[in-house]
């Protein structure tokens, strides 16, 4: 084992302009926000965004210009309603939005994770998405070669990196999980380059004292940043809830054209702001 | 009826389509799913399989968020499950019953949860069809509930067809069933031509209104009701886990 014990402008330097990058948790749960704002503050220009039901993270990025296409099964703020500045840059076409439906991008995760170029699923079929999908080339029909069944090929997709924030981690990168998983642990194996972003950094020795708690190993990932609160406003189990407020603030900036001015309080944190 | 009377209405009518061994999933900003399968773990389906869209089996949630995937929604779970294991599932025809949403749907049963306008040059984009498309021809039983019965929503033609209705099914897939319970009356699909078709107005909307408020010619069954009223007790179990009201949020 070796340390990748990291800094937040360090590992962001992992992130190329252009890559394919999926982000752990689901909506406005365990989502990697710090390291998603410190991506911001380097200028990241052109990510692809794929995950299965995204919200503030995503729209984070897409609001501050980093994102060229984006593909979701769904991307809403939940109750809070639509994700405002996908909503906007989707229907004046600065972004490409190419939607997915969740199953295909979780077997899609699945099959790189496996190390195989597609998987096969059922479902889809009658669906204009699957007509779509098989213009983008990210799914075919195909038939099973010993029941002849009708199914779906979903191509792999294996993102440039995936950023997974978690409870509590060591310098190799060992990282447990708390709660529910999503589908971090197959992100985990599907990306080329994954960053652990941790509550709490924590001795070597905890993890051998409890191997079974350990959800992502050490040779997975290739950088860890010790990153307390993490995850605000989304929340992180057993740690801190979600901010509603907050996130109602959020979408109040952008349907009132201060999105600048939050991008300046919470992400650049100018002096002043 | 009020806004809050309509939600528990609907939420009832939800929970009895719900078996007692019946395994059933909720997604995400599922309020009145989240209160029916509670519900009806609490009543008539104490034995049914509860998988919590937050990943919880089980779940004993004091109370719903404005997030259904917020962790406290699975206090007192017995295990996790993960959505991809819960599609395995659903793939092995072991999902007996989803609840989904929709922003347009026609008379086949056909959802839009994607677009209004044209996929290449949107005027709404829509949030995306989560689970839909994947679940809607596989699932035994799918209940689809809106809380905005108008003629923008129950329309002739979706803009794009995100979940399958029965127009674009195949044999096998005819048989599953689909539920669809609005803010005005319940329709299902038992029809033989599998078309919707009314099976309960709401207390204090009549066949007419409802009929007016469908963007297309809505058959009634010819046994068509009034739809049950939640008795004080069933009340009582929703607006406990509920006290703030969050389920009228989509009532607009």
């Amino acid at each position: 084992m070796r340390s990748v014990l990291s800094s937040f402008e360090d590992a962001a330097k992992l992130v190329k302009d252009g890559d394919v990058v999926t982000t752990g948790g689901a909506t406005f749960h365990r989502a990697p926000m710090e390291f998603l704002r410190e991506i911001i503050r380097q200028g990241k220009k052109d990510l692809v965004l794929v995950d299965r039901e995204p919200a503030i993270d995503f729209d984070l990025l897409i609001g501050a210009g980093c994102v060229a296409k984006v593909r979701a099964g769904l991307l809403a703020f939940e109750l809070l309603g639509f994700a405002p500045n996908f909503r906007k840059k989707s229907e004046s076409r600065e972004i490409i939005t190419k939607e997915g439906a969740c199953q295909p991008i979780i077997a899609g995760f699945r099959a790189a994770a496996m190390g195989i170029p597609s998987l096969t699923i059922r479902g889809m079929l009658g669906s204009d998405l699957l007509e779509i999908s098989e213009i983008l080339g990210s799914q075919q029909q195909v038939e099973d070669p010993f029941t002849g069944e009708k199914l779906i090929a979903v191509r792999a997709i294996e993102p440039d990196v995936a950023v997974i924030h978690v409870q509590a981690a060591d310098e190799y990168g060992n990282s447990r999980i708390e709660g529910p998983l999503y589908e971090d642990v197959i992100k985990a194996k599907a990306a080329k380059t994954v960053i652990v972003t941790a509550e709490e950094i924590i001795p070597n020795v905890e993890f051998r004292k409890k191997p079974e708690a350990t959800k992502i190993p050490h040779f997975l990932v290739d950088a860890v940043v010790h990153a307390p609160k993490g995850a605000y406003p989304c929340s992180c189990f057993n740690r801190y809830d979600v901010d509603y407020d907050h996130i109602r603030e959020y979408i109040a900036a952008v349907n009132n054209d201060r999105f600048g001015k939050y991008l300046d309080e919470y992400v650049y944190r100018r002096a002043g702001a | 009826m009020s806004k809050i009377e309509t939600a528990d209405l609907m939420i009832y009518a939800m929970s009895r389509e719900i078996d007692n061994n019946n395994t059933v999933l909720h997604g995400v900003s599922s309020p009145l799913p989240i209160l029916a399968m509670s519900l009806a773990r609490k009543t008539h389906a104490p034995d049914m399989a509860f998988v919590s869209g937050a990943e919880g089996v089980d779940p004993d949630a004091e109370r719903i968020y404005l997030s259904s995937f917020d962790p406290r929604q699975n206090r007192d779970a017995v295990a996790y499950f993960g959505l991809h294991e819960v599609f395995d599932l659903a793939q092995r025809g072991e999902l007996d019953v989803m609840f989904l949403g929709s922003a347009q749907i026609d008379r086949y049963g056909n959802t839009n949860l994607s677009v209004i306008g044209s996929i290449d040059n949107p005027k709404v984009q829509l949030p995306g069809g989560a689970a839909s498309a994947f679940l809607m021809p596989i699932t035994p039983k799918v209940v689809i509930w809106s809380a905005r019965h108008t003629p923008r929503t129950f329309v002739e033609e979706v803009d794009f067809v995100t979940g399958q209705g029965y127009n674009h099914r195949s044999k096998e897939q005819m048989k599953n069933e689909m539920t669809i319970v609005s803010n005005l009356g319940v329709m299902n699909f038992k029809h033989p031509d599998r078309v919707m078709q009314l099976q309960s107005y709401h207390p204090g909307h009549s066949i007419d209104e409802i009929k007016k408020n469908t963007g297309f010619d809505l058959l009634v069954a010819p046994d068509v009701t009034e739809t049950p009223i939640p008795g004080p007790r069933i009340v009582d179990i929703i607006r406990a886990m509920d006290p703030d009201g969050i389920r009228v949020t989509e009532f607009g």
